[in-house]
């Protein structure tokens, strides 16, 4: 029996080479790759980096009709592959697969209210490149200095709020900082209602997010990309 | 990344589509019961000797077909997710009816019941057919299944598909019991 073969089964592996990489903070790094001629996806969506029997998702940044790729990484201390490609010179080869996943926006008439924690904001950045507007983002850092591409984000948002870690230092921040987690925000100041939430980063703030739409927010949807 | 999350710890789980729904909703019992059904092929297919490589192949591919049907069922009819699915279609129960075909001609006629069981194989094959038969009536039972929409036409092709499956794994049980040199024991009334 041969039924279709299914999307996943061929596995196209693409060729990539650095052409820039920058640091957003002290370990938040931006990298750009060019672009393989035939290589499409969708925003939100992410890339599989192979190196050697390593394999590492990350979203991709940049929107779907940009020249390149980009991904915002975080350099994690004693980690098997970020480090590796904090250090990438330009002009180093990689090799990735995909577009993988499903978080991409979908269009409703429910508001949108995007919820990141650190880098967990690099899908969001893909969306707004592409045009979407009009959403809610709350971004969960311990800092503010780590609110990078907030400038894209402030236009592009009806409300833009930057969750602060308790005890953070938060000069730079600019108006609308919340001090505390992004769930704490939503119980606390989201108004009830049903929303289309999309959330993306650490996997507690996921399962915080969702025990609370359940409460507080019925009939909502939920989307979620966990990292980690 | 952690296997577990906690977000459904108090009885509710999310659907593909987003929505948050209870456990015992209807399209989780039929998505369990498509799950349920793909682990026990991994049974049958890990109880078959080597030699039999080509219908392991198989098995797995039925597998992977279960797979996407499990993530059509984790979709309320209606959703934008649903255009993201892989498309169920005749092209896949006319699969199972040609192998259903091809191991037919190489099996005795049957003249009686015959009892589920004989090689272990055999058993796990009877064992997916009857949850396969479970998956199908949830199904059914889901009320779009009957009115019209791409969705719908969607589920019907699901219904097509685990009703040709079962009827599959009945014939595999046959064959796993005539692999390893064991007859069907008929049933005495
Ligand atoms: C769907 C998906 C998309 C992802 N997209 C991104 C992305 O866009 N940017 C990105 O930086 N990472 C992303 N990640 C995480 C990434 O795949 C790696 O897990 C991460 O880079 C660590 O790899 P490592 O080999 O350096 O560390 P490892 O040796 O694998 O692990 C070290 C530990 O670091 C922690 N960790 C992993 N990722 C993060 C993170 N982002 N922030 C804080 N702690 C973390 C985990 O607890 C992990 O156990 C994504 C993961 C998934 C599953």
């Amino acid at each position: 029996m041969k039924p279709p073969t299914s999307k996943e089964q061929d596995v196209q592996i693409y060729c990539t080479e650095v052409l820039d990489r920058f640091w957003l903070t002290d370990r938040v790094f931006e990298i750009k790759l060019s672009k393989p001629s035939t290589f499409r996806f969708m925003a939100g969506q992410r890339i599989r980096l192979l190196h050697g029997a390593i394999r590492r998702d990350y979203s991709l940044i940049t929107a779907p009709h940009d020249p390149t790729l980009a991904l915002c990484l975080k350099m994690i201390e004693g980690g098997e592959y970020s480090p590796i490609l904090s250090s990438a010179e330009p002009g180093t080869r990689l090799s990735f697969t995909g577009p993988m996943g499903y978080f991409t926006y979908r269009p409703s008439n429910k508001p949108a209210v995007f919820v990141a924690t650190g880098t967990g904001i690099a899908p969001f950045l893909s969306m707004v490149r592409t045009g979407v507007t009009d959403f809610t983002l709350l971004h969960g850092v311990h800092e503010a200095k780590s609110l990078y591409y907030q400038d894209i984000f402030r236009p592009a948002a009806r409300l833009y709020i930057p969750c602060l870690a308790a005890d953070a230092d938060e000069t730079g921040s600019g108006e609308n900082v919340f001090r505390g987690r992004v769930s704490h925000y939503l119980a606390e100041h989201l108004a009830p209602n049903a929303y289309d939430f999309y959330l993306c980063g650490r996997q507690e703030m996921i399962r915080d997010v969702t025990l609370l739409v359940d409460e507080k927010f019925p009939g909502s949807l939920i989307y979620t990309e966990v990292f980690y | 990344m952690k296997i577990y999350t906690g977000s459904g710890d108090r009885g509710k789980t999310s659907l593909f589509s987003g929505e948050r729904v209870s456990k015992s909703d209807p399209l989780v019992e039929a998505y369990g019961d498509v799950d349920e059904l793909n682990s026990i092929l991994g049974g049958l297919a890990a109880s078959l000797p080597p030699e039999e490589g080509e219908l392991v192949e198989e098995i797995q591919q039925i597998q992977s077909v279960l797979m996407h049907i499990g993530a059509r069922l984790a979709v309320t009819p209606g959703s934008p997710v649903s255009a993201e699915l892989e498309e169920i279609t005749e092209e896949h129960s006319k699969g199972l009816e040609s192998a259903i075909d091809r191991m037919d001609e190489s099996l005795p006629t049957l003249k009686d019941f015959v009892l589920p069981g004989g090689h272990i194989s055999a058993a796990w094959a009877h064992v997916a057919r009857a949850v396969c038969r479970r998956a199908e009536r949830h199904v059914v039972r889901l009320p779009t299944t009957q009115t019209a929409s791409e969705d719908s036409e969607q589920l019907r092709n699901v219904v097509v598909y685990l009703n040709r499956l079962s009827d599959y794994l009945f014939v595999v049980a046959r064959l796993c019991n005539q692999i390893h040199g064991l007859s069907d024991t008929p049933w005495k009334k």
